[in-house]
């Protein structure tokens, strides 16, 4: 009871709560239909933690840039961009795959960047600028690949970092765990991370403290687009191909992953943990509907739903 | 040295903060004008006048966060550039603003710190020590808090409280000059008083106050010097030996 009380009031407690009873309700029924609800077949979530990965690693970023106020809709466009452009470099230009890596990670960057300067330059809602880059940038990967998938099989180490497990633990979920504990670090426990509360919760009050809200936002802004490169890197290596028509609409499913765990769409308010027993929750409720057998169609029926179910929710517990 | 001084009773000491004929214009909108402003060291001096007489303005601009338009600004005789609050920091400014300046859905230990954050390696926060000091100075030094631990929400807090929390802010970090904007405006008159008594305990460790306030009678008790402003202008500057609270009012109230 004392553990349920101290949930509650965590600003990741009622996600938690949530995600924990989904899993009880879901094992529950595993165990009592084997054969129709197959839920604890250890196949299946060893493949739901991979599959989660790349939504976990790209929400984390959402997250923090949510916090500190701001929107990225363009980081699924970045999700198939950057890996993108790092397969033509080794198909293409023979340059190694390492190297390739890194100027991934550096488009999703630069990505971020342009997002940031033109939103806090120009002073226009960062819904807008990213929406722009949302489609620009797909409009670009579409044109220029002519619809064409890219194919990468690095091999090797790399092919091991990514896709290799250490025991039961898959590299995919390793990154996603590595990348929630950095971020988790840097919001909760680093000065960085107070200024982004700070600017996302009132910007007029840390503007008065001496918070230089231009430089935190753009941290946030190239940390998102560096992380939905990153998603989409650990993808390409998992599936061994890139699609220019991969991630869309995921920036919609990262942002739902993180209002369902309990970040404020106005900012300031979240945490990190949420963010990531809020991709859980996507991925059961997804999971669920599979082993149920229904067409895919209806997990964005239900995504829907949990948006709004969750923000109203978040509205009524915070009022009290 | 006492016979010194007497020979010489008109030089007064170099004021802390000086401002010489100071204008500020927002847009087509004069909000200052012309204004010559002095706080002196270990002073509390009651800045006075009626809605829109440039009280906040004048605030605004001595911790830094709005540039003057013309004029000139001292610190201890030396022209100084208030561009940013950084530099008002650097000058031992701090700022308690009208609408206090915390982030409600941060922690009350966080916003002590916010902006000034004790870090250790890799600029990871110092979690423990700025607890306890956020703790220590919420006990010993401001009485009206009733705050139970440092990692409440601002959010839940009562006025007081907000304005114990901001005052901590001020306290702990060792300022010379502190400026309050109207704060008093969301107190029990329990709280009140907390705060003013507290401006008063500040002086006697050398601390000067700038105290903006509509309540004349609080203005009275507290402050040595008193400045009325009207219409971005000083009607009055007065010393606390050459008026009384009868003459304050009809100054304050004919603006
Ligand atoms: N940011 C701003 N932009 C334009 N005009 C402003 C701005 N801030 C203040 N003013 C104007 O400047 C004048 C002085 O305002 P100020 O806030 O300094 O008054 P005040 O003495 O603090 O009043 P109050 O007692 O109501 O707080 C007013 O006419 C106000 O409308
Ligand atoms: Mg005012």
């Amino acid at each position: 009871m004392q553990l349920l009380s101290t949930l509650r009031r965590s600003p990741a407690g009622n996600i938690i709560i949530v995600f924990v009873v989904a899993q009880i309700a879901c094992v529950v029924f595993g165990l009592l239909f084997p054969q129709t609800f197959p839920y604890l077949q250890a196949r299946s979530i060893g493949a739901l933690l991979v599959a989660v990965s790349p939504l976990t690693i790209m929400a984390a970023g959402v997250g923090v840039l949510m916090i500190s106020g701001e929107f990225d809709l363009s980081v699924g466009s970045t999700f198939a961009l950057a890996p993108y452009v790092m397969a033509l470099l080794v198909n293409n230009w023979g340059i190694p795959a390492p190297a390739a890596i890194a100027a991934a990670l550096a488009v999703g960057a630069g990505i971020g960047a342009i997002n940031g300067v033109i939103t806090l330059n120009a002073r226009i809602p960062s819904f807008i600028a990213t929406l722009g880059a949302m489609m620009f940038w797909r409009g670009i990967l579409l044109a220029l690949s002519q619809g064409a998938s890219q194919s990468f099989r690095p091999g090797g180490w790399i092919q091991a970092l990514f896709t290799g497990a250490i025991g039961p633990l898959q590299a995919q979920f390793g990154w996603a765990l590595v990348v929630v504990a950095g971020v988790y670090v840097l919001v909760h426990y680093h000065r960085l991370g107070n200024h982004i509360f700070a600017v996302g919760g009132n910007l007029q009050s840390a503007v008065a403290i001496g918070v230089k809200p231009y430089r935190v936002k753009l941290f946030c802004f190239v940390l998102v687009g560096l992380l939905a490169a990153f998603a989409g890197v650990v993808d390409a290596v998992e599936s061994s191909s890139i699609s220019p028509k991969q991630g869309q609409t995921m920036e919609l499913l990262a942002i739902a992953a993180c209002v369902v765990g309990g970040i404020s769409l106005t900012g300031g308010v979240g945490s990190i943990i949420g963010v990531l027993f809020g991709t859980g929750l996507l991925f059961t409720i997804q999971t669920v509907l599979f082993l149920l057998r229904a067409p895919g169609e209806y997990l964005d029926a239900f995504v829907g739903l949990l948006i709004v179910v969750a923000v109203v929710f978040n509205r009524v517990t915070r009022k009290e | 040295m006492a016979v010194e001084r007497s020979e010489q009773p008109e030089a007064a000491p170099v004021p802390l903060i000086e401002l010489r004929q100071v204008t500020k214009d927002y847009g087509p909108i004069r909000a200052l004008c012309k204004v010559d402003f002095q706080i002196r060291e270990g002073e509390v001096l009651a800045l006075l006048g009626d809605n829109g007489a440039g009280k906040s303005t004048l605030i605004k601009i001595l911790s830094g966060i709005v540039p003057i338009t013309t004029g000139e600004i001292r610190y201890r005789g030396e022209p100084v550039q208030l561009r940013s609050r950084q530099d008002s920091t650097n000058l031992g400014i701090e700022t308690i603003y009208q609408d206090i300046a915390l982030v409600d859905d941060m922690d009350v230990m966080r916003n002590i710190f916010l902006g000034r954050e004790e870090t250790g390696r890799f600029g990871l926060m110092r979690i423990g020590s700025m607890r306890r000091k956020a703790m220590e100075v919420l006990e010993h030094t401001v009485g009206i808090s009733g705050i139970k631990s440092p990692e409440q929400m601002v959010r839940g807090l009562s006025g007081g409280q907000k304005q114990a929390v901001a005052l901590a802010r001020a306290v702990y970090f060792k300022n010379k000059i502190l400026l309050f904007d109207e704060p008093t405006s969301a107190l029990s008159v329990r709280e009140t008083n907390k705060t003013l008594e507290y401006i008063l305990e500040l002086k006697h460790e050398g601390v000067s106050s700038v105290l903006v306030t509509h309540n004349i009678y609080h203005a009275y008790k507290t402050a040595d010097r008193f400045v009325v402003l009207s219409h971005g202008r000083v009607l009055l500057e007065a010393d606390k030996a050459d008026t009384d609270i009868e003459g304050l009012t009809r100054v304050v109230v004919n603006t």
